[in-house]
Order: structure tokens, then C-alpha cells, then sequence
């Protein structure tokens, strides 16, 4: 690994001063469980890393006026002890629980998961039906980005120079809702998705669903949404529904799977998937975090 | 340019200086002969490397040293300080490693799940060791240990 | 046969204590003080390529550098049983990954910085990644010298080809066979590189003194073949090289004969005084150390209405990558057994070594059997469909037993086959259909029957020392080394039995080559075998030198002593007991104040004189290359998910003929990790590598072994006993034969789920849907 120089500031303040002063030259660092193994590769080797976990504001994890406020310190493991998140936000708790494992998750921040922008992101189908909003701070001021128009390409994101991102602002739900986050790979164990998908089903027939590990970005299927509206879900209407879905993906191959498969399985997790957060509104769906592959 | 960092280690408290892009594990095994944590992938995908982080396991295969300031880190070496731990004594009992070098790994996870979740089921026993890899065991002594002292507790 | 008191008890295995307290040193926990170097290692971009220069200036001017090797320094060749391979290339790299110029530096940093600067001129030649392709007359040739290189006189390189050697089996008449078959079926399985995946990664550490002495501390199964190599190589006498063995963090083959300890050899002879250490990393590990070898297999088989198999002819097609220095022994081994457990009275077997520009291939647990075994038990499967047959009583119709001949033309030795098929079809509920509860998941059973022979020179060997302490405790001197898989304990077992000494009183040490006496190797599950039998003959020593000095110092004759917890006892007068501490190192007083006896130190050896590597390179007739077989059986019950193609393994049942089991325990777990280890390679496991030959999944995120999440959870180990007239205590080996019956036993599972028959490994969900779909479009 590169030599660099470290700064642990206190402040957001002082943090956006260091970011803006170093810009491309440095890096964040949360859990650092993508950074680290990126600059030992040699892949990232940034002159200044700016550590965010002395700033005490950033961690934060709290219900309030609507939104729950996930903070930039908060890992997926805090995520996952939550009872505020597992009763009110249970695609995001199902979808932390499928993330790597317990040493990963310790340290991992759904922040840092979701700033990576890796087109397999597992939290990133959960925000995105959830219509989380990531909130960024810069010398600038403070700005609202929604999830839906965070990732623009592989590990690239709408961020300006400067910008930190402090938290993911995730609306509640007044409303009956049932969801689900399925992630497909290649076993039980630790592992990236080859197909990850998140729905939700709100009382009234509304639907939300998205993807990850399957285009460029993860990304929120909006015209099967559209397609699904106002309809009660049979095997039936999924069957129609599932090439509309699809078409809002656009796979690869590589080591983890053909383009094949993952189009394939995209169609059968979405169903699953939303066949499962029908029953779970319904109220007899399988409990949140069992493996439903 | 080196740093110096102060924490605990194992109770007790370390003050060293260490360049900023030094990992943990080779800080401890390295320069303070804590050798219980082993290399095993160097990229926090295989466990050998877990030590307890304020409690938590992490990888310190992928955690700076310079991190950990102020923190508190137990190692195995910690976890016996006042003789075998009823988890050891169990790992002992069921033969449950076979080359060993996994063996501080899955202690820690084991340890960290037991201390949260003093009567996990099975289930729960294989989700929380599923990110230690052993090629040796197929894991059903590992899981057996634990279940025998998770019953027992 | 006397009552045993040790053998074949459970215990609590003696390294045990050592392994949970973290006790337990590995090479790289040593300390080695402020003088220890590092090196880094400048690899192969090309997987084939001419050497044109290499220019190390840049690198040597770097603050910390002490010196930069390459292959002008080192030019010599080395091997196990074909010297091909390089310490590092001189003209040519042949992989990539492969060893180009080492940097020896102060730090690891200073060593990986300094690697950059060296510049290489390569000129890139045509690449094989195919042993279909390397074997095509027009190829170009990885290994132009072939037939200059040195090697045992019971292979044959093929110089001019890429064939490293080549094995043949002649029995009977196939030709003929063939003709008077009922049915005959012919296919293609395929099975691909996967690697060992040890926790530990290799590591060699270093020392070279002005004195001539080399020390070397490795993380090795084979110690004293390290020393032979490393001696031959460099032309050091062997008094000199010494090898010091910690304990293994997972070998599974990889870590048998020499790999990139050579580096770290040749590396502390450039820096006399400096301990240096080279430790690979994952990477590394993926990249330049022994994969599992490549198999195309031909297979045609033949058999009568009534199930008798006539004729087998079975062509195996071995991918041993760049170097065939210890694969081609594989591939020689398999060639004598592709039979598999089955009396077959009309043979023809060809086992090909080729060459590819692919890492080296070497042993790798279950040596080449698990990658034969996968076609043939798939075959012997289709075999049973075609006849109308239950596959299991197919097996056992046609099963080797004792008074048989074996493809090479030996008798068979002792087996509990029958046993060990009866025993698993039984646990598994053969025959007994089983529904999922969920209508997207069906469920079948496969089975699969195995053998396996050590693979070894036919003069390999193993000794033991015996040491008394005051105490009366031993310490017991070898070099098998203790892998995981017990060997410690079957060690002490073995002496305690002998000793009637308590495991308490017994330590195992591990080797080092100055003061433990010999051992071939710790591979082909053969040290329980042929060391256990070194070391029950060091006890028997130990014993007769007790008797004589007790009979000796009270004129008891000796045929009416014997040993019992620690002490001496007497058949004629029950109050004669002298406790070992009483006289095992300062001997027994006598009346007159002298002392009769000193240190008690027995000693054993043991080789099989009986085996012979001498056989007609045409037909392998004559000689008697094998020991003997172990053989087993497993199944499997398996459910699919007819949506995703994913297979999970509910339950699985192994059973294997021990012998005699020293440690029943210790044997289980053998056969529940090595299933394990084997349904990795099933299910997931793969080397997958780009059209220019570099791995595309050097890493746990792409190469998936099992977790806790992905193992049945019902696996049930049986052991079965029919003991092995020449084994200690009737022992045989069964570790590496655990892994052989898992792949086909779950493709046949998979078979009687889906009507489907796939025939390559790893049986992933994109191949069972791929399958599915084929088989609807028919």
C-alpha cells in the first residue's frame, strides 16, 4: 500500500475543509472494507485518507419528522440490531443482513456501501424502492440527492468535488406495506450477487421494485411499477409483468455469471421477490431475513 | 510520516508508532508479537485474520492500525487470559479443528456471537461463523462446539 | 488377538490443546529478529513467452535492495520425479504467474517497489490452455529440452511432443469385448483445474551461513523430500541442508514436494547470515503454486444383459500445466487404476501427461482418482440405466473382491467394498423416495463407489526414534507430518498400544530433518500405514530393550514380563511392578551399587519390499506399482431448485474401509471434511482463466470453497474394517479417498432428479437450466 497522510477530524466542518483542499488526491474512509482492499491492490492510492469515524455527528441512526436518519458512521451491523429499522424499514434490515458477513458488517456503513457504487450494491435496491434521499455536505452547503439519481456508472456517482455524504434520509410509510430483498449468488455464504432485487407492496396495489448487480448501476424498474399499478399480483400477471421488468436491465457476463443467467434469474427473483412482499402486507409472508434461495 | 497510536490491547494499553498505511494484523503480529491472527487472504474474506474491535469482530487484515486509536482490541490471546474459556474447552472436546490455522478466527466469531446471543440455534451459529472459511473440518464439529455451550449456558 | 486398549478408542486429539489456545506455531508466527530480509517476486505477465533480457539495474539502486536474482544466478532444474521445472526460467516463461527475477530487500515494501523496476524484454509465443490442443502434432512446444531432462526411470517423457508421459494398461482383449457386449456406451467428461486453498498460504523462510549450512524453516508436508531437492539442486551435501516443519495451516497435497521454497533457497545463498523469508499471497497462491491437474476422460464401456462388465477402455487426457515434475506421477498412478473398484477382465487404459502453458499441476488430495473417478462413476450410472439395473446393485455385482486381479495383473489386497456399499446405501434410504414440500424443488439421491492406492516410488520409507524421558514419558521422533488429519495421534496411539503407555505421557514431534529420522512424504494417505508401522516397530524396540534390561537387573526371563500402564509387571508374581520412571534413563540399581540398563531409544523403519515399479511400458504388466487399494462408497440426497438450477445437498453418507480405524474419531472427520472439500469441486469450484491464460478468480470473492451455510446438514461417516494384513493394527489410509465419491455422486443425484445427465464439474445452476431447457426442446 502506498504511503499517504491521515487525517482524523472531529468536525464536518474541518472534514469538507480537508476534502475540498485535497479533492481528488485523497479518499474517505468509513469501515474501509472496500478502501483498504482497493489501495493494497494498488488500485485506489489516494495522498490523504480523511477518516470520518471521529466525527460524532455522522453517527447517527434516529426516526425523526418522517424520515429515518441513517448516518454516515452507522454500519450495517448497527442496521441489523435496530428495532426501528427492522420494524419500519424491513427491506433495508433484510437487505443488511445479506451483506457479506458478521466481521464485514461490524464495519462496514451502508454510506460507504452505497458511495462505492458498485453496480452490486446490495443496499442499493432497498433505497431505491424505499425512494431514500442521499444528503451531501461540501463548503457549499448541504444538498438532497434521491437515490434514483445517485449512481450515473460503475463506482460513479452525481458527486461534486467536496462533497461528503452524511446520511441517507429514507421516508416512512404510513401505509400497510410487505417487502422483500433477495440476493442471488452463487451460495449461502459470503458473496456478491449475481442478481439482487427489492420490491415493496403498499396496501392500495402500489408497487415499487429495483436491481442491482444487473446494468451499470443498480437501478429502479419503474414501467413494470406502472404495468403492476392498481393490480392484484397473480403468477399470471407476473409472467406478464417479468419481460417489463427486464427491460430495465441490461446485464453483463463476467467471472460471476453470463449475461444469460442473470436475466434469466432477475425474472424469477423479482417474482419471488414480489410474491413474497404480497404476503408479507398480507401478514403471512416467511419472516424477514430467511433465505428465499 | 508515523503516528503514534494508544490502545488497548487485551486489556492492556499499547502506545506505538506506525505509518498510516500499516494494517492492523501486521502491527500486532509484527511488532507486538501478538500472533494469533494469521494471513490468510489479505482482502477480509476468509476470517483468519478476526479480532474483536470494541467488542465487534473485524477483519484486521483490511483495518489500518491507525483506526484502532483509542479503541479497545481483543485478540485469542486476550480471550484466555484467565485460562480456557468454556468455548475453548468445548472446541478441545469435539476435536473441532484439524490443521488449527483457522482456529483464532472462528474463536472470535464464536465468542462475539455467544457474548450477543448467549443461546443461538444452529442456524444462527452457521450465519455467524459462515464468513470464517475452514477447508479442513466441513464445520460440523465447529457448529457442534458451539451448540454444546450454547446449550449448556 | 489381544484385547487393545488404545487403538481404535476415541480421544481427544493430542495437538488439540495447542490449536484452540493459539499455542500452536505456524512458519510465519516464528520470530526471526532484525536481520530477517523479504523478497518480492517479479511474475510472468505472458503465460508463454521467449525471454529476450532482463535488466535488473534500476531495481538494485534502491535504497534497501540487497541483491536481485534471476535465472543467471540459478539456472539449475528441479523436480520430484521429472526435473522440468525452473528455480527460474532462463530462455522462456511458460505460465503466468511464473517466477521471473526475485528482489531481496530489507522490507516486504521496499521488495514489491523495487519488483517494478525490473525491466524484461519478452517475446510472446503461441499459447495452449488445452491438453486437446497441446497434444496436436503441429503444436509449438512448451518444454523443447524435454528430452534432456532428468527423471525416474518409470516415466516416459515423449521428447518432440507435449506428452510428459504417458501410461499404459493392456489386460484381455477390449477389441474383442466390445464386440461380444451387450450394450456398449462411450463418452466425454470433463473435469477442471481447482487448487488446494489451504488457510495458510505457502511460506519459506531461509537461512544460509558462511559455514555451508542452509537452514530452512517451510510450511511443507515434506520435509525430508524438501531436503533431497533443494540438496540435488544446488548441489549442497544433505548433512548440510537442514529442514525444520511447523505446523501446516492446510497442505491437501499442495504443500507435498517443493514449490516456491527454492526461491527462498537460492534467495539466502545470495545474503549469507540474513534468515529470508518469502510468503505467498492469495494471489500468489492461486497463481504459482501446484493446481489440481485438468481431465478430459474418453470412457467406453461394455457389459453383458446379465450386468457383468466385459471391457473398459478409458482414455484420460491430463492438463498437468507448465510443469509435470510432480503431476506426471499422477497422471502414472491413475493410469494404473482407471478401473476403478471393478473387476474388469478386458482393459485398455492410456493416461496422458500434457503439457499446457497453465500453472503447474502436482498432488492434489485424492491424487488425479476424484477427477477419473467423476467419469467413470457417472458412466458406471449409465451403465445401470441402459441395463434396467438399480445402479447400486450394478456396483455391487461387479465389485473387486480379494481374490481378483487388478488391471496391472496383482492380486487385489483384503476390502470391505461390499461392506461399505451395503452401509451407505443403508444410511442414505436407497431406494426410499423423498418429496419437497415446495413444488419448485425436487429431490433424488446419487451414488457413487470409490478406491484409491497410495501413490508412491516403490522404495518409499518411513523410521522412527523413540525417546524415554525420567519421567518414563516419551517423546516420538518422525517426520509425517500433522496436517489436521490426525497424524500425531495416530502416532501416539500406535506407541501407547505397544508401550502401554497413556497418550498423556506421549508427545509427537514435528519433524526437522537434523534430528528426526527419515519419511518420504506426508501424502498418499499412506503415514498411518507405513509410519505407523515405523513407529509400532520403534516401540516393539523400546519394549524388548525394557524387558532385556528388567530380565537382565532381577534374572526374570524375559516371556514372563510384560508392560501394563507404565510399569513392568510379571505373569508369575503378581507384586513384581516397576513404573518406566523407575529406570528408563538411569537404568536399575543392584545390590552392589552399579546399575544395569542407561536411556531407553527405540528405533523402527519400514518399506514395502514387495512393490515394484518395473512393468512393460506397453501393456503395464510385471511389476507391482501399488501397495494395495482402499476402497468406499457415498451418497448423496439432493434438491434442486427447478427455477434457479441451484442444488443443495440435504444429506450425505460416506463409508470407507479403514482397516483397522486407530482414532474412529479422527477417521470421521477425515471423511466429513474431505466430503466437504470434495463438494466444493462439485458445486462451485472452478479456475477460471482468460484467452491469455491469466486467472480470472485468484481470490475467495470468485473462487467459492464451502462456508458453514453450504454443507448438508446431515452428513453421516461409517467406517468399515477389513484389515490390511500388512497395516499396524491392519490400518490403511483413508484421508484423500473421502473427496473421490462426491462429484459423481451428485451428478447421478442430479440424473435421477431431472433425466438429465451433465458431464463436467462443477455442476452449477446455469448448467442444470441449460440442461433443463435441452432436455424440453427435445
Amino acid at each position: 500500500m502506498k504511503e499517504f497522510d491521515y487525517y482524523k477530524p472531529l468536525t464536518l466542518k474541518e472534514a469538507t475543509a480537508l476534502y475540498d483542499r485535497y479533492g481528488a488526491s485523497s479518499k474517505l474512509l468509513l469501515g474501509g472494507t472496500d478502501l483498504v482492499v482497493l489501495m493494497s491492490d494498488g488500485v485506489v492510492n489516494p495522498d490523504v485518507v480523511i477518516d470520518l469515524k471521529g466525527i460524532e455527528e455522522l453517527k447517527r441512526l434516529e426516526l425523526k419528522d418522517g424520515f429515518l436518519h441513517i448516518g454516515a458512521r452507522t454500519t450495517f451491523s448497527e442496521l441489523i440490531e435496530s428495532s426501528v429499522v427492522k420494524e419500519k424499514f424491513p427491506i433495508i434490515w433484510e437487505a443488511s443482513r445479506f451483506i457479506a458477513s458478521v466481521g464485514i458488517r461490524n464495519k462496514a456503513t451502508l454510506v460507504g456501501n452505497i458511495c462505492s457504487a458498485v453496480p452490486s450494491a446490495d443496499s442499493a435496491p432497498a433505497l431505491l424502492v424505499r425512494d431514500a434521499v442521499v444528503v451531501a455536505a461540501s463548503e457549499e452547503g448541504n444538498r438532497e440527492i434521491p437515490i434514483s439519481e445517485f449512481f450515473v456508472g460503475p463506482r460513479k456517482t452525481v458527486l461534486k468535488k467536496g462533497e461528503i455524504v452524511t446520511e441517507i434520509k429514507v421516508p416512512e410509510i404510513k401505509n400497510k406495506f410487505g417487502g422483500s430483498y433477495i440476493k442471488l449468488g452463487r451460495y449461502s455464504g459470503e458473496d456478491l450477487a449475481q442478481v439482487g432485487v427489492a420490491t415493496l407492496a403498499v396496501e392500495g396495489n402500489k408497487y415499487s421494485v429495483a436491481f442491482c448487480a444487473v446494468a451499470p448501476v443498480p437501478v429502479r424498474a419503474t414501467e413494470v411499477e406502472e404495468f403492476l399499478k392498481g393490480k392484484e399480483i397473480t403468477d399470471e400477471l407476473l409472467n406478464e409483468a417479468k419481460p417489463i421488468a427486464l427491460k430495465a436491465i441490461s446485464p453483463i457476463s463476467d467471472v460471476r455469471a453470463s449475461k444469460e443467467y442473470r436475466m434469466r434469474m432477475s425474472g424469477v427473483v423479482f417474482a419471488r421477490s414480489m410474491k413474497t412482499s404480497v404476503l408479507r402486507l398480507e401478514g403471512n409472508g416467511p419472516e424477514y431475513g430467511d433465505r428465499l434461495v | 510520516m508515523k503516528r503514534e497510536i494508544n490502545f488497548t490491547l487485551n486489556g492492556d494499553p499499547v502506545s506505538i508508532e506506525v505509518r498510516p498505511n500499516e494494517k492492523l494484523l501486521d502491527v500486532l503480529r509484527d511488532h507486538l508479537g501478538v500472533k494469533s491472527p494469521k494471513h490468510g487472504c489479505g482482502r477480509g474474506e476468509c476470517g483468519a485474520c478476526s479480532v474483536l474491535l470494541n467488542g465487534k469482530s473485524i477483519r484486521s487484515c483490511i483495518t489500518l492500525a491507525v483506526e484502532v486509536d483509542g479503541q479497545e482490541i481483543v485478540t485469542l490471546e486476550g480471550l484466555e487470559k484467565n485460562g480456557l474459556t468454556d468455548l475453548q474447552k468445548s472446541f478441545l472436546k469435539h476435536n473441532a479443528f484439524q490443521c488449527g490455522f483457522c482456529a483464532p478466527g472462528f474463536t472470535i466469531s464464536a465468542t462475539e456471537l455467544l457474548n450477543n446471543n448467549p443461546h443461538p440455534d444452529e442456524n444462527e451459529i452457521r450465519e455467524a461463523i459462515s464468513g470464517n472459511l475452514c477447508r479442513c473440518t466441513g464445520y460440523k464439529n465447529i457448529v457442534g462446539a458451539i451448540l454444546d455451550v450454547a446449550k449448556k449456558k | 488377538m489381544k484385547k487393545l486398549k488404545y487403538v481404535g478408542k476415541n480421544a481427544v486429539r493430542i495437538d488439540g490443546l495447542a490449536k484452540i489456545t493459539g499455542a500452536a506455531e505456524y512458519t510465519d508466527d516464528i520470530e526471526f529478529g532484525p536481520k530477517l530480509l523479504f523478497v518480492g517476486v517479479l511474475e510472468s505477465p505472458y503465460a508463454h513467452a521467449l525471454i529476450k533480457n532482463i535488466d535488473t539495474s534500476e531495481a538494485e539502486k534502491v535504497p534497501g535492495v540487497r541483491a536481485v536474482i534471476s535465472g543467471k544466478d540459478f539456472p539449475e532444474k528441479f523436480g520430484l520425479y521429472l526435473k522440468d521445472n525452473s528455480i527460474f526460467p532462463i530462455d522462456r516463461v511458460r505460465y503466468v504467474g511464473e517466477q521471473v527475477a526475485a528482489v531481496i530487500a530489507t522490507t516486504q515494501e521496499i521488495a514489491d517497489n523495487a519488483v517494478k523496476l525490473i525491466k524484461v524484454d519478452y517475446e510472446p509465443l503461441p499459447v495452449l490452455q488445452s491438453p486437446l490442443d497441446a497434444i496436436k502434432p503441429d503444436a509449438v512446444l512448451i518444454h523443447p529440452d524435454l528430452g534432456s531432462y532428468e527423471v525416474v526411470p518409470w516415466l516416459y517423457p515423449q521428447p518432440g511432443t507435449n506428452i510428459a508421459h504417458v501410461r499404459k494398461i493392456r489386460k484381455g482383449n477390449v477389441d474383442k469385448a466390445f464386440k461380444e457386449a451387450d450394450f456398449v456406451l462411450e463418452d466425454w467428461y470433463h473435469v477442471p483445474h481447482v487448487v488446494h486453498a489451504p488457510l495458510e498460504t505457502h511460506i519459506s523462510v531461509s537461512l544460509f551461513t558462511l559455514d555451508g549450512r542452509l537452514t530452512m524453516w517451510n510450511s511443507t508436508q515434506s520435509p525430508h523430500t524438501q531436503r533431497n531437492i533443494i540438496a540435488h539442486s544446488l548441489k549442497i551435501p544433505h548433512k548440510d541442508v537442514r529442514v525444520i516443519a511447523s505446523f501446516v495451516g492446510g497442505g491437501f497435497g499442495g504443500k507435498a514436494g517443493i514449490n516456491m521454497e527454492v526461491i527462498g533457497a537460492v534467495a539466502a545463498m545470495k545474503v549469507p547470515g540474513h534468515p529470508v523469508k518469502v510468503r505467498w499471497t492469495r494471489k500468489q497462491e492461486f497463481e504459482n503454486t501446484s493446481q489440481r491437474q485438468e481431465l478430459y476422460a474418453h470412457i467406453k464401456m461394455g457389459v453383458k444383459k446379465d450386468g457383468t462388465i466385459t471391457a473398459l477402455e478409458h482414455k484420460l487426457y491430463w492438463d498437468v500445466g507448465a510443469s509435470a515434475e510432480y503431476g506426471s506421477n499422477v497422471v502414472n498412478a491413475t493410469g494404473f487404476s482407471a478401473t476403478g473398484p471393478y473387476r474388469i477382465p478386458n482393459v485398455s487404459i492410456d493416461s496422458y501427461a500434457i503439457y499446457t502453458n497453465r500453472p503447474p499441476c502436482g498432488a492434489y488430495r485424492g491424487f488425479g482418482y476424484s477427477e477419473f473417478h467423476f467419469g467413470l462413476e457417472s458412466h458406471i450410472d449409465r451403465m445401470a440405466k441402459m441395463l434396467k439395473m438399480d445402479p447400486v446393485e450394478f456396483r455391487k455385482k461387479n465389485a473387486i473382491s480379494r481374490k481378483d486381479k487388478v488391471a496391472y495383473g496383482v492380486e487385489m489386497n483384503p476390502t470391505g467394498i461390499q461392506e461399505c456399499i451395503d452401509k451407505v446405501a443403508e444410511a442414505i434410504e436407497w431406494g426410499k423416495e423423498d418429496k419437497s414440500p415446495d413444488p419448485n424443488k425436487i429431490r433424488a439421491k446419487g451414488f457413487a463407489s470409490a478406491w484409491k492406492a497410495p501413490a508412491m516410488p516403490p522404495n518409499e520409507s518411513s523410521a522412527a526414534f523413540i525417546k524415554f524421558s525420567e519421567d518414563g514419558s516419551i517423546n516420538i521422533l518422525v517426520s509425517g507430518m500433522e496436517l489436521g488429519q490426525g497424524f500425531m495421534t495416530a502416532m501416539a496411539k500406535i506407541a501407547a498400544e505397544e508401550l502401554s503407555l497413556p497418550l498423556e505421557k506421549i508427545r509427537v514431534e514435528l519433524p526437522d530433518t537434523d534430528r528426526n529420522p527419515y519419511e518420504w512424504q506426508t501424502v498418499a494417505s499412506h503415514v498411518t500405514w507405513s509410519c505407523g508401522n515405523a513407529v509400532r516397530r520403534a516401540a516393539i524396540d523400546a519394549r524388548n530393550q525394557i524387558l532385556e534390561t528388567v530380565s537382565r537387573a532381577y534374572h526374570i526371563d524375559k516371556s514372563n514380563l510384560y508392560l501394563e500402564d507404565g510399569q513392568v509387571k510379571s505373569y508369575t508374581d503378581s507384586e513384581f511392578k516397576l513404573p518406566f520412571e523407575n529406570f528408563v534413563i538411569n537404568g536399575i540399581e543392584m545390590p552392589d551399587g552399579t546399575y544395569r540398563g542407561g536411556p531407553i531409544m527405540g528405533k523402527g523403519m519400514f518399506m514395502p519390499e514387495f512393490s515394484s515399479a518395473k512393468v512393460n511400458p506397453e501393456t503395464g504388466q510385471g511389476g507391482h506399482p501399488n501397495v494395495h487399494y482402499t476402497t468406499g462408497a457415498g451418497a448423496v440426497e439432493i434438491e434442486i431448485d427447478k427455477e434457479t438450477g441451484r442444488i443443495k445437498v440435504l444429506k450425505a453418507a460416506e463409508a470407507f474401509d479403514a482397516g483397522k480405524a486407530i482414532n474412529p474419531d479422527l477417521v470421521k472427520d477425515q471423511i466429513v471434511g474431505g466430503f466437504v472439500q470434495g463438494l466444493g469441486t462439485a458445486l462451485w469450484e472452478e479456475v477460471k482463466f482468460d484467452k491469455n491464460g491469466r486467472i480470472l478468480n485468484p481470490n475467495f470473492t470468485d473462487y467459492k470453497i464451502p462456508t458453514a451455510l453450504d454443507v448438508p446438514p446431515v452428513m453421516i461417516p461409517i467406517i468399515v474394517e477389513v484389515p490390511q494384513p500388512d497395516g499396524p493394527f491392519g490400518a490403511r489410509g483413508i484421508a484423500e479417498h473421502t473427496m473421490i465419491p462426491v462429484m459423481p455422486a451428485v451428478a447421478n443425484a442430479v440424473e435421477n432428479a431431472l433425466g438429465v445427465r451433465i458431464k463436467s464439474v462443477p455442476l452449477t445452476p446455469e448448467k442444470i437450466l441449460n440442461a433443463l431447457k435441452e432436455k424440453e426442446e427435445k
